[in-house]
């Protein structure tokens, strides 16, 4: 029968996370929408309790006759997704309040998202990694268009979806290549086969599927546009948990599934990287709507985070968790932000709209300043030793073109990042926003905290949790 | 049956097949043909009228009296059809009603194919005759029938589910889903017949509503009355038979027929213990030669038959015709939930016990 | 005779996926596809896979694609005004379609090759997906559960209306109600009115 032991050690959040969601579908049937507001509250609890669990079970194991596998580095993945997700999920339930949409399938949704996540993070089979990143993708595309009567809701949902349905066939197709080619779906076997052209072929397609899941750059289009449309609680949430865990998933299957082959994919993933960075920096700057330039902000930045994954797993893992790991609490701090930009018609996302918050919000507007100029890369907040870590991670790999350009694509970020401050502190004064949920106000100055030079120490803590973290990988 | 053709070299074996093809058509055709007027006497008992009683002695010949008149009248195509849907959809609905019967075994050893999977084979192709339907509706290029074929086949796909899940208790409890051993599995007398089930005695008060449950379902899939929605002639006028005449309505007419025989066949085989009487003989089974044992066999299985198909003439004449509404929420709310239970406990039953295999 | 048999079925299912692009009225093209998939089942059955070919023709012919035909016919699209300029990819469709094509040969010749063994381990089909599936691909068996789970949540959310306008029947009051609860019984005096 089922090995319990193994399986908790392996899957413990993922199998918390299910239980609550199908116990909260089954109370939701019959509660309806009274079991709303308890529902947003219990599914962020229900999300922190994994993130625990994943630090818990630590080590990892391997179940199911080797359809998941957990270490150190995908359960610090875990323990970090499913925080931001959950704090994603806390701060949610004022705004699907005042736009009337308070449903308890919201964070039905964001729980099965989580579990279809830590099941990516924890794959090492591809058919696994394929039913995660599918329960992840369904969930997000239905989240996205959750506000369903306004059309860029509606919009945003569907684009994501077809992009997505192209992506997941994409990452399919690759998928049923490399078994062809190597009559195997686990990766420790289809890491001991040959490389030839058909695996390529394969790896390819799977590269290019993936990519679409963490927004990089041939397969960016639909972010955006998305990022514009949905509504910002699911922002908050997409820019934070997916993105974190996807990263780490990419980096989990080119070092392990394809890591005897790190000559055959280093060039495409700097490619992936370099246009990533080009498009994501240009393409913000002419950007007027605050959402849509996180989006291409975070387009950039995963163009940022590829530097280490295409520096291969000894060099590269515990600066990718580092980097990824400032940057999804900096990008949730931001759209917690944003959240707060609200008036009496509704809410506002024009960047100008910020004009001169430093008047009548300065704890905030000082938190969001720290933020933006972490994400810049600005000595010494946080966001600029991850960037450096990675600059660091790619010299050592030799990967120089590439470090020149992520160099010049943060210079041109710093204008756009930049610029918002600069509305907030030194533009007229618009009419003050309404007052903050406190949920969302704390979520903004925490995170802005967590960026600052006082709290080198959190640096230095983290440093040392992403490398223990890659050791487990390396093992 | 390629392994009795590889037995009997291919000429002699296909030869074989065809003529035993042949013969079962012929029978059923024939058999058919008293059926129909079975349906009409019966309906016009509950009314009090004498039914068709002028062709032959008590009217028996009237079945063979309309096709003749069916086959003779002209053949009318609306302008505006799509004319090969058109006139693919009847032949179709008759084809298709006809595959199906291939793996129902009338008597031991008697059955065309007897294949592993004969339950699911009957359940795919019953669901292929939503086809001849929808194309019918949609070829007409007429309103009414369209309508009514969309109905028919929202109806048709709404109950299959709640038949699929029946069906699986069945195989569940008989651990196979070669008919011929669900039949089998039914030979210890009427209590071990499914619709039953005292030899698992808990379980009639499972079985029982799932034999109710499959023969409502299989009314409405059959679209007959009261589920006949698509046809409902004070709404759709004759639904998506309206624009056919001649050759081919008699065609969807024969498929129709063929296919509510074929529900009532399935509801021998499946619950009513099949070829087998209700005491088991073996004494006088041993002492019998085997041609009249199978003979005996095919009469229960006839008798059997025709008692479902009376159960659905009945219904036809008493029953007043459901709502729309009211037929989706029977089989969304009620059958489906209430067949899925019923799995999960005869399941658990099965685990149990452990009574199969 | 079975190699005849493959050779017709593989010949329908080919002409019928050719035709399912060629046709000019979509619901030809989704008949065409119907087609296509029932062969295929019958191939199915022609290698052992009776199970596998069931469910194909339960599913795909008897569900899904039905609902195809639905959405088609209901659509009245016209699929030839949108297919204009379509035509100017060719040249890129040929290329993916070579590209696939090479890489199925391949995995036929340089990749480790099929198994064409129906059931393995088991008497038939049936019995030998049903023990992979419920014990060595048992956690993904019940993940495909969940994202089916989550589908249908989100149809839900996108879809599910209340329309506070839309009368609806409640049974149990309507047989609950009793006389006393509609009529009144009331004297009325010639002249006055009620």
């Amino acid at each position: 029968m089922l090995d319990w032991t193994a399986i908790l050690e392996t899957v413990a959040p993922e199998t918390l996370l299910v239980a609550v969601g199908l116990l909260g579908t089954l109370v939701g049937a019959f509660l309806k929408e009274r079991f709303a507001r308890v529902a947003f509250k219990l599914g962020a609890l229900a999300l922190f309790a994994a993130a625990a669990l994943a630090v818990y079970y630590w080590e990892g194991g391997e179940a199911f006759g080797g359809l998941v596998t957990t270490n150190p580095f995908v359960n610090f993945a875990k323990a970090v997704s499913f925080g931001v997700a959950g704090v994603a999920l806390w701060i949610a339930d004022g705004f699907f309040d005042r736009h009337g949409t308070l449903r308890f399938e919201y964070p039905l949704l964001m729980l099965f998202a989580a579990f279809g996540m830590g099941l990516t993070l924890s794959a090492s089979d591809l058919m696994t990694l394929y039913m995660g990143v599918e329960t992840l993708s369904l969930s997000s595309y239905v989240l996205a268009s959750f506000h369903r009567d306004s059309p860029r809701s509606a919009e945003a949902g569907l684009k994501y979806f077809v992009l997505g349905a192209l992506a997941s066939g994409l990452l399919l197709y690759g998928a049923s290549l490399v078994y062809g080619f190597t009559g195997s779906t686990n990766f420790e076997e289809i890491a001991g086969s040959e490389m030839g052209i058909g695996l390529l072929f394969g790896m390819v397609l799977m590269i290019s599927g993936l990519a679409f899941k963490v927004s990089a750059a041939p397969m960016h289009v639909w972010t955006p546009d998305v990022y514009e449309g949905a509504p910002t609680p699911v922002v908050a949430f997409f820019s934070a948990a997916p993105k974190m865990a996807m990263m780490v998933v990419f980096a989990n299957v080119m070092f392990t599934l394809f890591g005897e082959a790190v000559d055959d994919w280093q060039l495409i993933i700097a490619i992936i990287s370099g246009a990533s960075m080009v498009i994501g920096s240009f393409g913000a700057l002419l950007q007027n709507n605050i959402k849509r330039l996180m989006g291409y902000s975070s387009i950039a930045n995963m163009g940022y985070a590829l530097v280490p994954v295409a520096a291969g797993a000894d060099i590269g893992a515990p600066s990718l968790l580092l980097f990824m790991t400032i940057y999804v609490i900096a990008s949730l701090g931001m759209f917690a932000g944003i959240l707060m930009m609200r008036r009496t018609g509704g809410m506002v996302e024009d960047i100008s709209e910020l004009g001169g918050l430093i008047r009548s919000r300065p704890v905030v507007t000082l938190a969001l300043t720290a933020i933006l100029l972490s994400i810049a890369g600005i000595p010494p907040l946080a966001g600029f030793w991850a960037k450096l870590d990675v600059i660091q991670a790619g010299m050592a790999a030799g990967l120089l073109p590439l470090v020149i350009m992520l160099v010049i694509a943060s210079v041109v970020s710093c204008y756009y990042y930049l610029r918002v401050i600069k509305v907030m502190w030194f533009d007229e004064p618009m009419e003050e926003f309404q007052s903050a949920d406190p949920s969302v106000a704390l979520t903004v100055v925490v995170c802005g905290l967590l960026m600052f030079p006082g709290l080198m120490v959190f640096i230095g803590v983290l440093g040392g949790w992403t490398d223990a973290a890659a050791m487990g990988l390396a093992n | 049956m390629s392994a009795f053709i590889q037995e009997h070299g291919i000429l002699f074996g296909t030869l074989t097949v065809v003529i035993q093809i042949a013969l079962f058509m012929v029978v059923l055709l024939i058999a058919l043909a008293f059926i129909l007027l079975l349906d009409r006497k019966v309906w016009a008992a509950v009314m009090m009228r004498k039914g068709p009683n002028v062709v032959g002695p008590f009217g028996l010949m009237q079945s063979f009296a309309d096709f003749g008149k069916f086959l003779l009248k002209e053949i009318v195509i609306p302008a505006g059809a799509n004319k090969t849907v058109f006139l693919l959809a009847p032949i179709l609905t008759t084809t298709l009603a006809f595959v199906a019967w291939a793996v129902v075994p009338v008597a031991p050893g008697w059955v065309v194919a007897d294949i592993n999977v004969g339950v699911l084979y009957l359940f795919a192709v019953s669901s292929l005759g939503v086809y001849g339907i929808i194309m019918g509706g949609w070829a007409s290029n007429s309103k009414y029938p369209f309508l009514g074929s969309l109905r028919s086949a929202a109806q048709m796909v709404s109950y299959e589910v709640s038949i699929g899940f029946v069906i699986v208790t069945v195989i569940l409890l008989v651990g196979s889903m070669n008919l011929t051993e669900i039949v089998n599995a039914q030979g210890g007398g009427i209590w071990t017949w499914h619709a039953f089930a005292l030899d698992h005695f808990p379980l009639i008060l499972v079985m029982f509503p799932m034999f109710v449950i499959f023969f409502v379902s299989a009314l409405a899939e059959t679209n007959r009355p009261p589920f006949d929605l698509p046809e409902a002639e004070s709404e759709l006028v004759a639904g998506y038979q309206v624009e056919y005449s001649s050759t081919p309505y008699l065609l969807f007419m024969l498929g129709e027929y063929l296919n509510i025989v074929l529900m009532c066949a399935l509801m021998t085989t499946l619950f009513l213990g099949g070829w087998h009487g209700p005491v088991p003989l073996p004494e006088l089974a041993e002492n019998m030669p085997v041609l009249v044992n199978n003979l005996a066999a095919l009469a229960w299985f006839a008798a059997k038959m025709l008692f479902c198909f009376f159960l659905f003439a009945i219904v036809k004449a008493m029953v007043p015709r459901y709502r729309y509404d009211q037929l989706m929420r029977l089989g969304w709310k009620i059958f489906l939930p209430t067949s899925l239970a019923a799995v999960l406990i005869v399941s658990g039953y099965v685990v149990y016990t452990g009574v199969q295999s | 005779m079975e190699v005849i048999a493959f050779w017709i079925l593989a010949v329908i299912v080919g002409a019928a996926a050719v035709f399912v692009i060629a046709a000019r009225n979509p619901v030809h093209s989704v008949l065409w596809l119907i087609l296509s998939f029932f062969t295929s089942a019958a191939l199915l059955v022609l290698i052992g896979a009776e199970f596998l070919a069931m469910l194909l023709v339960v599913v795909y012919v008897g569900a899904v694609a039905v609902l195809f035909l639905f959405v088609v016919m209901m659509l009245d699209v016209d699929f030839v005004e949108l297919k204009q300029g379509t035509l100017q990819y060719w040249p890129f469709a040929v290329l993916i379609g070579l590209a696939f094509f090479a890489e199925i040969v391949m995995v036929r010749t340089v990749g480790v090759g099929t198994r064409l063994e129906p059931s393995p381990g088991a008497d038939s089909n049936a019995e030998a997906i049903g023990q992979v599936m419920y014990t060595d691909y048992l956690l993904l068996f019940q993940v495909a559960g969940i994202i089916l789970l989550v589908a249908m949540i989100g149809a839900i959310v996108l879809t599910l209306r209340h329309r506070p306008y839309a009368k609806r029947q409640n049974i149990a009051r309507q047989t609950a109600r009793r006389r006393a609860d509609a009529t009144e019984l009331v004297d009325v005096t010639p002249g006055k009115g009620i």
